[in-house]
Formats: C-alpha cells, structure tokens, sequence
C-alpha cells in the first residue's frame, strides 16, 4: 500500500492536528519534544554547574600555588602540608569529636521521638507532630546559636534556673566559650534533623512489626536493638552524617560560643579565605568533601540510603 | 512491652519529654524576644518593657536598607528556586537514574555552608578570569563582569541552599497526585502542558505555597553564603553579625535577633495554619464523596 492510495488518517481533534499544522519554530517552543524537554533538564545543568563542578574543582584549586592575592596553576602540596603541620590539624580532629560527641547527644534525645511518634501516635496525626519540629529548624541557624549566648553564660537562663531549682548554689562558668558550648551549640542546631531522617525512616517501617514483637513478647530492649535500629538504620545514618559534618564545617558555632581560639573546619576555610590564602582553603574544603562523600558512599554501601526516599518516591 | 492503655502514665510521659525537647530548642529564641523588649538589656537586675530597641531598629538606614537587599533576593529566590524545585520534582519522576539524580539535588544539604561558599566564591572569581580572557581575546567588552560578586552570586548561594528543600516539599506532595488523571487528560487531547496546568497543578499547589515560604524564609535567614557571595551590599543577617562582632550584644542586637525570629514564625504558622487547614478540607471532601461500604 502506497501513501498516495491510504485513506488520510485524521488526527485526534486537539494537541495531534495542531502540531501537525504548526511551524518548526512554534513546534519548538510548543511541542513536547521542544523546549518543554530542554526545560527539564534545568535544574541537573544549575547544580551540574554551579555545585557538582565547584565542589570537585576544590580538589583541582588546592594544588594550585598562592600567589600574594590570588593563586596560580601548578602542582604543589604545600597548602596540605601547611595544614596537617600546623595546630589546624589538632584543631581539626578537636572539631571532629566535638562533633562526633554531637550526633551521639542528638541520637539519644532525638531519635526515640521518631520511635515515639511512629509506633504510639495516631497515623492521621503523626506528620503533624513531626511539624512541630519544623519551626525551630526554620529559626535562623545564626539566631539559634546567637540566642545560645544569654542562655549559657554566667548569669544566663540555664544558670539562673539551675540555681532557682537548687540544683547549684554558684553559677557555672564553664559551659559558654568552652567545647561543651559548642557541643551544646550543635545538639541544639542539629537535632531537629535527626528526629526528621529517623522519621522519614520509620515511615517504611510498617506498624504491623511492632505489633508483631509485641505478640512473640519482645522486650523493649531487645525490639529497638534487633527490630528498630537495624530497619532505620538508613535514616540514623543520613542524619548522623549531617549532624557530624555540619558540625565540623558550620564556623558560625565555634566563633560565637567557643570562645577564643575555638575553631573546626568551616573556620579554618573562612579565615583562610579572609587571609587571601585560596588554596588553603581549598584544600580543608576538599578534605571536608571527601570525608563527606566517603560517609555517604560508606553508608549507601552499608545501608541503601534510597531507602530513606521510599515513603515520597 | 509498653501499653498505651494498660501505663498512660508512661504514655503522657513520652509526650511530655517530646514537649520538653520542643520547648528546649525554641527557648533561647523566646528568650531572645523577651530581652529585646527590656529597656535594660540583658543582665539588668529589673525589667522595664520597652518597644525603644526595636524604634532605634526602623531608624537606622543601614538596616532598613539591608531588610530591601534581603527581600529582593527573597523574591528572586522565590521566583527561581521554585520553579527549579518543581521541575526537578517532575523529571524526578520520570528518570530512570533516580539514585544519582537525587544525590545531586539532595546534596547541598550536607555540604556546610563556608565549605560551598568558599568553594562559589573561588569559582567565581575564575569564571569572571576566564570570561574576561575570552572578551579581551575577541577584543570585546561585553564579557566583562559576569560573574562579579554581587546580586546575581548570592543568588545562586541561595538557589543551592534552598532547591533541595523546595524540591523535597513538592515531592512529597507530588506522591499523592495519582498519574492515571494526567493519562486521562492527555488520552481527551489536553497537551503536556494543559494536563499539568489544569489538572495537576491545582493539586500539588499546597506544596508549591509551602515550598515558597520555607525558600523565602530560608534566603532571610541565610548568613555564610550570602557573606561571602554577595560583593557589595549587606542583608540583615550580615549587618547583624557585623554588629555582634563589632559593638557586642546590645539591645538592639537581641531587637534584631527577635525581629528575625518573629518573621520566621509568623511565616512558618501561617504556612502550617493554611496547609493544615486544607488538608482538613480535602480529607472532609473525600470522605463525603467516598462510597458507603457495602454491608
């Protein structure tokens, strides 16, 4: 059968006929294999380029040699040497406990809420318990940590009613502008985070589970042990991670409550960058990043962390 | 094992510490309101309310013209991040490469914010080199200033901060949008367009009014980033950490501070109030429309 002998096929009233009809150009900016499929792509091509291609030129730009406002390609190691010879490594490993410290404090105090809220309140309402969860988080980072500062010193909120409770008689010095500040400082900043990640881990985790440890007499131990741990093992490490490394690289909480010469890795960059020394601060970016992505990559390995995304894919 | 029934007492008591850990994160904040109202300040023995802090606050023209620059780039990271948010959402669902697509898209969350914005800031300050080798090797000017720090850098600082939430507020709404209505409308004739225009638009509009808000009230609250991004002009974060550092926690500090805190709440409440509300609504309208169970 020839073309010229078929009976003409009329489109569908509607979107065939009128591409049919159109010009290329109006077919390009209407038509769906058009603009509308470029569109799509946005946003990979924007974080593509400007947050996948920066992130991995830290690598690149912390070998390049310093030059006296700037830097210039080359090869050389000094920028690390400069760091891992300096007290800006023990800074640095100081920072990594602290933080460390902060996601075991945010992991004890927050992810039983998540357990809480998933396995004893109502199904209708737990989203919006998790909510209330939201409005601290959504409190500027810097207020939190700025409001921390009349809260902890010596004649500060906590003091004040440690002392009106009679829990002490003096006030205590120590918790401002020390790492214990600090700490504070990232439980407080961070937590909401691990109660979400938990949460949103929980949420694969059908009700039935728990009634089913309950039937063959589990004890509360041994079913968040064997039984809760292990299947939000995914949410507790996504949100392990973000506590751990906000910790480390957030400069903001050991500048305003670590006191003086109190530091982690987010400082050590930014003043580096105020220094004009760039490929130093490259080069404690690329380490941030690297252990960064190592922990993911360990965890999805581990765990699957597609796991977290099951509820919303 | 706990009972609810059986221990209530256990029960409310879980609440109670869930409360506590709510109250204890929201404390320093209400704390904060509560001394930028003291005509003394923080630390004075008596406590006089007062509106003076946050008058001396209006008065001032730096801050005034800080809280312009901090809702323009509120505005324009509303009228980029959004979009970007929803588009990510649709071709998240289309891909087959979900995995590495939502690496990308997620991972901004977890870079600290000096990290990316030092690591923004090198890298435009090479582009800007980079185009104006280009325009002084064609002999043109037009590449000159680009990638300048200034408006458009904070911008995008903040587009990457704020996209990942964006993107994870409309698909979480997205996944309650059943596709077969978007095959039904395309199968009637509607275009691509049409059929997400007028059929799943209106239902995942919740997600795009809160998407907003939180991106708006992350661009506010932003510091680091825009810091080292933004070139010549301050936003109200900037001045106030200018402030703490330079002249010490006075009282306008805590005004500043509670003033901040204040519209964040306020927007967040309103946000919570409304898509509460509408939940509310739908659930009631689908019920009303659902069949009775067959006896």
């Amino acid at each position: 059968m020839t073309a010229e002998t078929s009976p003409a096929i009329e489109p569908p009233a509607g979107r065939g006929r009128d591409i049919a009809a159109k010009p290329r150009w109006r077919r390009f900016l209407t038509g769906e294999d058009g603009i509308q499929k470029v569109v799509f792509y946005i946003p990979l091509v924007f974080m593509t380029l400007f947050f996948a291609l920066p992130v991995a030129l830290t690598l690149v730009w912390s070998v390049f040699e310093r030059t006296r406002f700037w830097m210039e390609p080359g090869f050389t190691l000094f920028a690390y040497e400069t760091f891992f010879t300096s007290a800006r490594a023990e800074n640095f490993l100081h920072a990594m406990m602290h933080s460390a410290g902060a996601v075991v404090i945010s992991f004890v105090l927050g992810f039983p809420i998540a357990v809480f809220v998933r396995r004893r309140v109502p199904e209708i309402a737990q989203h919006r318990v998790i909510l209330l969860f939201i409005l601290p988080f959504m409190i500027s980072e810097l207020i939190r940590i700025f409001a921390l500062r009349p809260v902890l010193s010596r004649h500060g909120l906590l003091n004040s009613f440690l002392m009106d409770i009679g829990v002490i008689s003096e006030p205590i010095s120590a918790i401002l502008f020390t790492p214990l500040g600090v700490v504070i400082g990232e439980v407080l900043s961070f937590l909401p985070f691990m109660v979400f990640s938990g949460f949103l881990a929980m949420e694969a985790v059908q009700k039935y589970v728990f009634e089913v440890c309950d039937d063959l007499g589990a004890g509360t131990v041994s079913t968040f042990k064997d039984i809760i741990v292990p299947l939000a093992a995914p949410g507790i490490f996504a949100g392990s991670v973000f506590i751990f490394v906000n910790g480390l690289g957030v400069g903001l909480i050991p500048n305003i409550l670590g006191g003086p010469g109190a530091t982690n890795a987010g400082s050590i960059v930014f003043e580096s960058i105020v220094a004009l020394d760039f490929p130093l601060a490259m080069a404690v970016s690329a380490i941030m990043i690297v252990t960064l992505m190592a922990l993911l990559y360990i965890g999805h390995r581990l765990f699957d962390l597609t796991r977290i995304l099951e509820p919303i894919s | 094992m706990m009972d609810t029934y059986a221990n209530p007492w256990a029960y409310r008591a879980q609440w109670a510490y869930l409360l506590i850990i709510v109250g204890a994160l929201m404390a320093p904040v209400f704390y904060t309101i509560y001394i930028s109202f003291n005509e003394h300040g923080f630390g004075a023995q008596i406590y006089d309310f007062t509106w003076d802090w946050y008058v001396v606050l209006f008065r001032n023209q730096q801050i005034i013209d800080s809280l312009s620059w901090t809702a323009y780039l509120g505005a324009a990271t509303i009228l980029t991040a959004v979009p970007m948010g929803l588009i990510a959402a649709k071709y998240y669902k289309r891909t087959r490469h979900k995995v590495v697509f939502v690496t990308l898209m997620l991972s901004p969350l977890f870079v600290p914010a000096d990290i990316l914005g030092s690591a923004l800031l090198v890298y435009f300050k090479n582009l800007n080199r980079a185009f104006e080798w280009l325009g002084d090797s064609l002999g043109v000017t037009w590449f000159y200033g680009w990638f300048e720090l200034g408006f458009f850098t904070a911008l995008v600082g903040l587009i990457l901060w704020t996209v990942p939430y964006a993107f994870v507020v409309i698909l979480i709404t997205m996944s309650r949008y059943r596709v077969q209505q978007t095959e039904a409308a395309r199968s009637c004739g509607a275009t691509a367009w049409q059929a997400f225009w007028q059929i799943e638009f209106p239902q995942i509009r919740v997600g795009v009014f809160s998407a907003s808000a939180f991106v708006f009230i992350l661009s506010f609250n932003e510091y680091t980033r825009t810091s080292l991004l933004k070139g010549g002009f301050d936003t109200f974060t900037t001045v106030l950490i200018s402030h703490m550092f330079n002249t010490g926690m006075s009282g306008d500090s805590y005004a500043m501070g509670g003033l901040v805190s204040v519209i964040s709440m306020a927007v967040i409440g309103a946000v919570l109030v409304y898509t509460l509300a509408k939940a509310e609504r739908l659930e009631r309208e689908a019920r009303a429309k659902a069949e009775p169970v067959a006896a």
